[in-house]
């Protein structure tokens, strides 16, 4: 199984073979979950969260439409993250804010990781999302260009001066 | 470009993203411009630190609840009676299928694409809230479309996504009720509505249906449900079915047992 890519393993999935997707959760589950972490910043919501997205993932299996599996996973995964604040009846300023205070408290950071983190919070959150996307998920920029509803060249330029900005204020920090 | 800065290249540059020849030409540049290198040094600190983050790790609870979830979910494949017309149609029903669902995620993606880039954020997630029902709902309606008739039980059985399920869904599966070919796909249309017989639109398709129906296990359960909500409207269509030559003698039986309590 090693050897087939996500795409035709869903596919496979797609068509019933249900099993297969015990794969994909363990290739993917801990990329999913490390998303929403940084995103939100809270290790419980994030675990319900992830589990949303694999529920969603069997639920529309039959709705795969053969493009990018990542993309597709990722977007499910906004998509819950979203669902989630709108029902709380919570803003993207309130993503940031709570995502802040709580990996400020995290005990259990390397001081990289924490200097990072604090760096990454201080963006907003739409430009973290394609930062996360980009540098720890290695998503390509015409996929994000996909997702986003963009071109892979302004998502490109985006991604490029986003970084600028994190240099920045992560250099100040540290 | 070698007089040029090449500070937009960084990244990919220390990506290693680049053709070669763009790759050796910020090379040149860098050797002589103390700015970009700077830039690069930087740059360099910070991408380092995204390669050495630690990521956090979920509980077991995440697999096994997955693990659980995925069990339910086949247990109820297997309660879907096979159906010879899946195997016949399947691949260009899968195409259609693709292509319809395809353009659901589009829009949804598209969407929220547009949401992340909005300043007014509020405005657009109270515009917005029912977004994901939005994308159940066009998977629904596309599944109950469907060439093979299990993907359209699928499409059926997806109304319990549903807390209040719209007039169009309703419509949708009326019309699965009314005039699917496949006696399965009926029978889930049915079982589906009765939980909605509030709704005047459901009772109007039962006594249609009851009109229409050809296949007994059907009969049954629709005279049922429409004894159970007492609904007077339903006692015409039974009286019809008593004199019909090709209704079933046990359906006859049963009607004249229940026919009283609805006169
Ligand atoms: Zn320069």
């Amino acid at each position: 199984m090693e050897a087939l890519s996500d795409e035709m393993i869903m596919q496979k999935v797609a068509e019933g073979n249900l099993d297969l997707l015990k794969v994909l959760f363990d290739r993917h589950h801990k990329h999913v979950y490390n998303f929403l972490f940084k995103m939100t910043g809270d290790r419980m919501l994030s675990e319900d969260l992830t589990q949303d997205v694999f529920y969603k993932l069997i639920k529309y299996r039959s709705s795969y439409n053969m493009g990018s599996f990542k993309s597709w996973l990722f977007t499910i995964a906004r998509n819950s993250l979203k669902t989630h604040f709108t029902r709380h009846h919570k803003t993207f300023e309130d993503i940031e804010v709570l995502a802040y205070q709580s990996v400020e408290d995290a005990h259990d950071m390397t001081e990289n990781n924490a200097h990072l983190q604090n760096a990454l919070n201080r963006l907003p959150p739409e430009d973290r999302e394609l930062i996360l996307l980009n540098r720890y998920q290695e998503i390509r920029y015409d996929d994000l260009a996909e997702m986003m509803g963009s071109s892979p060249g302004a998502i490109k330029t985006k991604v490029c001066r986003i970084l600028k900005k994190l240099k920045e204020i992560y250099l100040e920090t540290i | 470009m070698e007089n040029e800065h090449v500070l937009d290249l960084i990244p990919e540059y220390l990506d290693g993203s680049l053709d070669k020849e763009t790759m050796k030409d910020i090379q040149r540049h860098l050797e002589k411009c103390p700015q970009c290198q700077q830039e690069t040094k930087e740059m360099e600190a910070l991408l380092k630190a995204f390669k050495s983050d630690v990521v956090p790790v979920p509980s077991e609870r995440l697999r096994s609840r997955f693990e659980e979830a995925l069990e339910a979910e086949k247990a109820s494949m297997g309660k879907v009676v096979p159906l010879p017309l899946e195997k016949k149609n399947r691949n260009w029903a899968s195409s259609v299928l693709k292509i319809a669902a395809s353009i659901a995620l589009l829009v949804a993606s598209f969407q929220m694409g547009s949401v992340f880039q909005q300043k007014k954020i509020n405005q657009e997630l109270a515009q917005l809230k029912d977004e994901n029902l939005d994308m159940k709902q066009t998977a629904m309606l596309s599944l109950m479309e469907n060439q093979s008739a299990s993907k359209r039980i699928q499409g059926v059985a997806y109304i319990d996504e549903f807390e209040n399920p719209d007039e169009s869904i309703i419509q949708a599966l009326a019309n699965r009720l009314l005039n699917d070919e496949n006696d399965n796909v009926r029978l889930t249309a049915f079982e589906a509505l009765s939980k909605y017989t509030s709704s005047e639109t459901v009772k109007n398709v039962f006594i249609e249906a009851l009109e229409k129906e050809k296949n007994p296990s059907i009969q049954v359960a629709i005279i049922q449900t429409l004894v159970q909500i007492q609904e007077k409207k339903a006692a015409e269509p039974m009286k019809k079915l008593l004199e019909k030559e090709d209704t079933q003698p046990f359906i006859k039986e049963q009607i004249k047992a229940v026919l009283p309590s609805l006169t």
